[in-house]
């Protein structure tokens, strides 16, 4: 006689089976990053991400992550740029939605965002925010930290590790 | 369906309705309680914390929303001190924190990490969440060379890194905000919601600021910023005594004794000291100073007015 399998066990398999599957699927967290040819940060940019977009991964290497985009374009991004899907097995369904609510939140930029600091400003007309915005234009070229470092004798041009 | 069972439904809907009912409600009593004395802060949140279905933690915030914050609270810091306007000191800044933001434990955060100088002669740093650091005209003063100022900006970009800021966060400020974040499909809140959120986001600048600027992070925090100090500094190839090398220079500083800025917020110059000596000593090998670092950074700081 044919003994069923057990429903927890189909579950469990179907879990992995699927955090297998998803486990792949990458999503970019930051503003904007940059797709660089090698794991460094001033190595040349092959591409320019934004938040939202979907990565395949393909390796990994000490902190950075090599991916293929949806075009085809492979290369290298930082694992802190990156939401990588958190699929535990031993987590309750309660644990796995909220992983998912989290992901939805950051897709739909819900919450504290753009709108809720307008409606502080308009709250708070005393707080300004133009050092804060002229703070954010201050932008340093990654070649321009990679010649800080040669100069400094840092990094990998120095005592660093 | 028999009477019987209509019967059933009846106390399983109301169960259903109170079970839905009774978050807000914990919610609104404490709320009560709380503003008429009768219990504390910390029982209102002890309340909240076990009668919520929802856990609400500083993890839950995301990238942008901590961006968010972070803005606000930097205007808030830059309402108290105001920017030190001074273009090639900011660049100078600037770029040794992005160098150490590439060594650090979060290198890409939403909007970057961005360094500004205070005009200020209070000794202090500061650094709000979703990385904008700020570091006082009075503290680079009193940085001999390029390796204590890297180990203070490791040190912020270490609170950063280890989201310090966002846990100061009261956790009711979290369960509102995400309450409606639950409700709510839209991107754009109706009139109502975006009032809700509003308080709780005020709420939660509140938090942060005060504990940046006036109440000071708990100490564990501050030992283990100076602990990714270290690390980071390590790492980028800076001698990690930059920091205790700093550290020293506070021990008798006679502004000390005024108890502003860094001296109320931080631990003793001293207690700090101990730790961090320890923790180098625990490692192999040190990178050594150098002086091109010495020259560029006193050659940076020479205009300093």
């Amino acid at each position: 006689m044919k003994r069923p399998i057990p429903l927890t066990l189909t579950i469990c398999l179907l879990i992995l089976i699927v955090s297998l599957l998803v486990a792949e699927t990458l999503t970019v967290k930051v503003q904007s990053t940059s797709l660089r040819n090698s794991p460094k940060f001033y190595a040349p940019a092959v591409q320019a991400l934004s938040a939202g977009e979907k990565l395949e991964k393909i390796s990994d290497q000490s902190g950075w992550i090599q991916v293929k985009t949806a075009g085809g374009v492979v290369g290298w991004v930082h694992s802190s740029a990156v939401q990588v899907p958190k699929f535990d097995l031993m987590a309750t369904n309660k644990g796995l939605k909220t992983q998912a609510s989290a992901d939805e939140v950051a897709l739909a930029g819900k919450g504290f965002n753009k709108q809720v600091e307008e409606s502080y400003k308009a709250k708070h007309k005393d707080v300004s925010f133009v050092w804060v915005d002229k703070m954010l234009q201050i932008k340093i070229a990654a070649a321009r930290v990679e010649e800080f470092l040669k100069k400094g004798k840092l990094g990998e041009f120095g005592g660093g590790q | 369906m028999s009477k019987h069972q209509r019967m059933a439904i009846i106390p399983a809907g109301l169960m259903a309705v109170l079970l839905l009912a009774s978050c807000a409600a914990v919610q609104s009593g404490t709320d009560v309680l709380a503003g008429t004395g009768q219990i504390s802060e910390s029982d209102r949140q002890a309340i909240l914390k076990t009668s919520e279905a929802v856990s609400a933690t500083f993890s839950q915030i995301t990238e942008e929303q901590e961006y968010y914050i972070g803005r606000s609270v930097a205007a808030l810091i830059l309402a108290q001190y105001p920017a030190y306007d001074n273009a090639a000191l900011n660049d100078y800044i600037n770029t040794m924190g992005q160098a150490i933001v590439y060594s650090s434990d979060r290198p890409e955060i939403y909007a970057g990490y961005h360094f500004l100088v205070l005009d200020t002669e209070e000794v202090n740093a500061l650094s709000a969440p979703g990385g904008f650091i700020f570091i006082s005209k009075g503290l680079i003063r009193r940085c001999k060379n390029e390796e204590m100022l890297a180990s203070i900006l490791a040190h912020e970009v270490g609170h950063v890194c280890s989201k310090h800021g966002l846990q100061a966060i009261k956790k009711s400020r979290l369960v509102d905000a995400f309450r409606v974040i639950g409700t709510e499909a839209a991107r754009r809140y109706g009139s109502e919601e975006l009032a809700q959120l509003t308080t709780a986001f005020e709420g939660a600048l509140g938090d942060v600021f005060e504990t940046l600027v006036v109440r000071g992070y708990d100490r564990k925090y501050e030992y283990e910023a100076d602990e990714l100090a270290v690390k980071f500094d390590t790492a980028v190839g800076y001698s990690p005594q930059g920091l205790t090398d700093f550290l020293q220079t506070m021990i008798g500083d006679s502004t000390t004794a005024s108890g502003k800025g860094w001296f109320k917020t931080h631990p003793s110059a001293e207690q700090r000291m101990e730790k961090a000596k320890s923790r180098i000593a625990a490692l192999s090998s040190v990178p050594a100073e150098a002086s091109v670092r010495t020259k560029r950074f006193e050659q940076s700081i020479a205009k300093l007015d």
